[in-house]
């Protein structure tokens, strides 16, 4: 085992956490809040809907379910009597990079937790009854989650246009026939390719210090056997088709929705370029002082709602969106037109004061993260799932402080070009004559 | 040969006895060291059980003598302040203002004293301070956290927010804008039209019938004086309860609350809300409506949270519906039968008219099955109860997992504000693992008996009901 990892020099640490690897390749993370005698324990999986195999949708969000069906030593039953008595409160999610699972507890249950955890990472009891079961269910979730919002059809297509080849145009649910044919053989060679120590990390957010965590992680997770690593996704290049368009009436929509999409660098190509591309944002469209809400919605009165977002956080290319709501009586096509006018406006106008400021509001809030170990563990965990150092995590504050206008102004001249956009409105059936 | 007989049998069966022994022992030490034996675990455990003691403190301002608790905590420099105005909620609004409350709710952050919209929310942005404003059914809500540097700065803001809000036109016409834009996307999604058509079943016309955000023709008339009317009647020092976790001492917290709620009149004078007389008889609506998947709501009269009755029927709502994966509903129609995604039930502890609510949904083949399920459990729950074993691991669920709601400064304010609303005492914190470890198994089959009677039960659905409905066509 490694020794702990130093806090950052700057001593601007956002949680204070600490991490160590295990012999068998398991990477801890342990960020200490001591308000109240609780934990979270985190386990994430790099492994989600992008290394499932062509036609087999949906199988990493089928396995996590499976995840609650038993182990060879623990079953069905005897783990949702042994979680519930013991008052955890537990969940699990897949993403298209990750799989995570997590509880919430008194700190005293920790370690019936951490045995659980480490026991069905191996351990799992895959029968064709309980397969049968949890694919019924998957099928359930997709169209009560997915399928039920009326906007479902223009969210997957626009996804299939944005990335085409790429894996990141599928649903992470997987399509309804393929849920229908997933097979259980292929979900148990799916678990045993990727999931082992060497492929996952664990975050203990909570009542406990470091030292403790090393011994409980040792104890519970320090006896698995690492596997050969998965092979990472062999990425298709993307190739940019020119600026594309997706138009969509749907039945049941009742108002206009516009999105302005663009493939950037996520954290694994860019080190450096995430938080110029996360300053950029921010300057554009996250709150009501950002340059896009007030020209679009004050002054200009062609929106009510425009706000952009970046995501940094997958382990292939990254993604820039801006999405707006046209005002009462506005086309979708004059918004667009208005809404690119001020989007190179703002890009031209990107000046040292202007970043300073948006810099500071980025940097205030951080404190407040050290308040909740649950929020903390999930974003600790999201962040090392990336391929982040510690150091990386805890200097979030510095990173952002060493980004400058030009580095902001290039990110933008560079990725959010006209002839890379895929754009997409989504509208009602009919149009409306009020 | 009787006597050698016996020595052999006495021999037999001291071999056959040694040989259980060991088989025991070794049953016993692979249980212990290769099994999974929870009892064990814990017993080892490094980390022991801790006394938690959530100590609340009563404020009393010494001008108005504005009262508040507070929990004091220095792990990390936090503060946050929640607050209640009772009885200020969507549902105390007049029936041609329906809807102000939300408008109020965005107006609020819309700027204030010397400060426009935008200069308002730069201050927030820079200091990190979140203000934030909530209209519920009852009461209307607030909250504030901050950092303990930033929070003379957001006690300040939320001073000037109260005594001199702008509501000028331009925000005024914006926000308006918005509450039209999200009536049309209620109106989308088919959760939402059954969540309204569900509370005019359940309600007719009292108020908590309505739309929270009130309609098109009342916001549309809806003007400046209005709100100002509106705040000073609903905004007042008499139904205004406060909870405050964090960074800051009893001194700090007694001046602040004289000097943020000082603009406040004294006495509230909204109108009251209308008792409801529940007189739920049972039945089963459906809304045609194409969708992936139908949804349902259903609901019995439940209790008040300080009816004696309270306990048990929280203990009876975990087993049967609220305990998630683990609930007999849950069990029965998703974990045995892969039918659903979701089922479950809770308790509404709204003021007029607390209920006991499920819901589940599922595609239109496997719709009545659930449907059946549902009412099969029901019945069953309500004349044979819960076992022993249930209810003992319901408490032990529900006392283990206490803890948990103190994860967050902000939670921990909101409690303090709810713990005042409803009553439960300074010690409640203290007591509360108590009032769970008390409740019998008798009264959760008394309350079982009692509220789960299928005669009261109401149900709407909403989805493809048509009998030639085809289930891939739709995909």
């Amino acid at each position: 085992m490694a020794g702990f990892a130093p806090l950052s020099e700057a001593g601007a640490a956002i949680f204070g956490a600490s991490e160590f690897y295990l012999d068998n390749g398991l990477r801890v993370i342990v960020v200490p809040n001591h308000k109240a005698p609780i934990v979270k324990q985190m386990l994430w999986y790099k492994v989600g809907s992008v290394d499932e195999k062509p036609g087999q949708g949906g199988i990493a969000h089928l396995l996590e379910h499976l995840m609650f069906r038993g182990t060879k030593k623990v079953s069905h039953d005897k783990y949702n009597d042994v979680t519930q008595a013991n008052g955890m409160d537990g969940n699990a999610f897949t993403s298209q990079d990750f799989t995570a699972y997590h509880q919430s507890m008194d700190i005293s249950r920790l370690e019936l937790a951490m045995f659980l955890e480490a026991d069905r990472m191996l351990n799992l009891d895959l029968s064709q009854e309980n397969f049968e079961l949890e694919r019924d269910i998957v099928y359930q979730e997709r169209k009560q989650v997915v399928e039920n919002n009326p906007a479902a059809a223009f969210n997957e297509n626009l996804r299939r246009l944005i990335w085409g080849e790429h894996p990141y145009a599928r649903p992470i649910t997987g399509m309804p026939e393929e849920i229908k044919n997933l097979k259980l053989d292929d979900v148990r060679d799916f678990y045993h390719q990727y999931y082992a120590p060497n492929n996952a990390i664990l975050v203990l957010a909570g009542d406990i210090t470091p030292e403790t965590a090393k011994i409980l992680a040792e104890k519970y997770y320090g006896k698995l056997k690492a596997k050969p690593s998965p092979e990472e996704v062999d990425w298709p290049e993307l190739k940019s088709g020119g600026a594309t368009h997706l138009e969509m009436s749907l039945p049941r929509i009742n108002s206009v929705r516009l999105i302005n999409s663009w493939v950037v660098p996520a954290y694994v190509q860019e080190k450096n370029d995430i938080y110029a591309l996360a300053v950029l944002s921010k300057y554009l469209g996250e709150g009501k002082t950002s340059k896009l809400y007030k020209r679009l919605v004050k002054n200009k009165k062609v929106a009510l709602a425009v706000e952009s977002s970046y995501d940094y956080g997958g382990r292939s290319y990254g993604s820039f969106s801006v999405y707006a709501i046209p005002q009462d009586g506005v086309s979708p096509q004059n918004l667009q037109k208005e809404l690119s006018e001020e989007l190179n406006r703002a890009i031209n106008e990107i000046d040292d004061q202007a970043i300073e400021k948006t810099k500071l509001k980025m940097r205030s809030g951080l404190v407040l993260l050290r308040d909740n170990p649950n929020d903390a563990a999930m974003i600790v965990g999201s962040m090392a799932a990336v391929g982040m150092s510690l150091e990386e995590i805890e200097n979030y504050e510095a990173n952002i402080e060493a980004v400058n206008a030009d580095m902001v102004r290039r990110m933008a001249k560079a990725w959010l070009r006209a002839e890379n956009m895929v754009s997409g409105v989504l509208k009602p059936m009919e149009a409306k004559h009020d | 040969m009787i006597r050698r007989g016996r020595k052999n049998s006495y021999r037999v069966l001291r071999r056959l006895l040694l040989l259980m022994l060991v088989l025991y022992a070794l049953f016993y030490a692979y249980g212990r060291w290769f099994g999974f034996n929870p009892e064990h675990i814990l017993e080892n455990s490094l980390l022991k059980k801790q006394n938690f003691e959530a100590e609340v403190q009563e404020v009393v301002s010494p001008r108005y003598k504005i009262k508040a608790y507070l929990y004091q905590d220095k792990t990390n420099p936090i503060v946050s302040m929640s607050f209640i105005f009772k009885g200020a909620g969507w549902s105390a609004e007049p029936s041609n203002q329906a809807g102000i409350s939300a408008l109020l709710e965005q107006m609020l952050l819309s700027g204030a004293g010397k400060y426009t919209e935008e200069q308002l929310v730069d201050i927030l942005e820079d200091k990190a301070i979140s203000i934030s404003f909530s209209s519920g059914k009852d009461d209307f809500y607030g909250s504030v956290l901050a950092s303990k540097e930033n929070s003379t700065a957001a006690f300040d803001l939320l001073k000037t927010i109260f005594s001199a809000p702008r509501f000028e036109q331009p925000e005024l016409k914006r926000a308006k804008e918005r509450l039209f834009e999200a009536l049309k996307q209620q109106q989308e999604q088919p959760g939402r039209v059954l969540s309204l058509a569900f509370s005019k079943e359940l309600y007719a016309n009292h108020p908590y019938g309505r739309n929270p955000l009130g309609s098109l023709q009342t916001l549309k008339k809806l003007q400046r004086d209005d709100l100002v009317e509106f705040m000073q009647k609903a905004f007042t020092r008499e139904n205004l309860i406060v909870g405050v976790a964090g960074d800051i001492t009893t001194n700090e917290l007694a001046h602040l609350l004289d000097d943020v709620f000082s603009s406040l009149p004294e006495n509230m004078k909204l109108g009251k809300v209308p008792s409801f007389e529940a007189n739920f008889i049972s039945k089963n609506k459906d809304i045609e409506l194409t969708t992936a998947q139908n949804i349902a709501m259903f609901a019995v009269s439940g209790v008040a949270r300080n009816d004696p009755d309270f306990y048990p029927l929280y203990v009876a709502n975990f087993i049967f519906g609220g305990s998630g994966l683990n609930s007999r509903l849950s069990l029965a129609a998703r974990e045995n039968e892969g039918l659903t995604y979701s089922i479950g039930t809770s308790l509404g502890l709204d003021d007029k008219q607390p209920l006991l609510v499920g819901s589940y949904s599922a595609t239109p083949a496997n719709f009545d099955r659930v449907g059946q399920i549902l009412l099969r459990e029901w019945k069953d729950f309500a004349q044979n109860g819960a076992t022993k074993s249930e209810v003992n691991a319901a408490k032990d669920y529900l006392i283990a997992s206490y803890n948990l709601r103190f994860a967050s400064i902000a939670d921990i304010a909101t409690i303090l504000a709810y713990m005042q609303r409803d009553n439960l005492g300074r010690d409640f914190l203290e007591k509360r693992n108590e009032y769970v470890d008390a409740v019998k198994v008798e009264q959760v089959n008394n309350a079982a008996a009692k509220y789960f009677d299928e005669n009261k039960l109401i149900q709407v659905n909403i989805g493809n009901f048509a009998k030639n409905f085809n289930e891939q066509e739709a995909q």
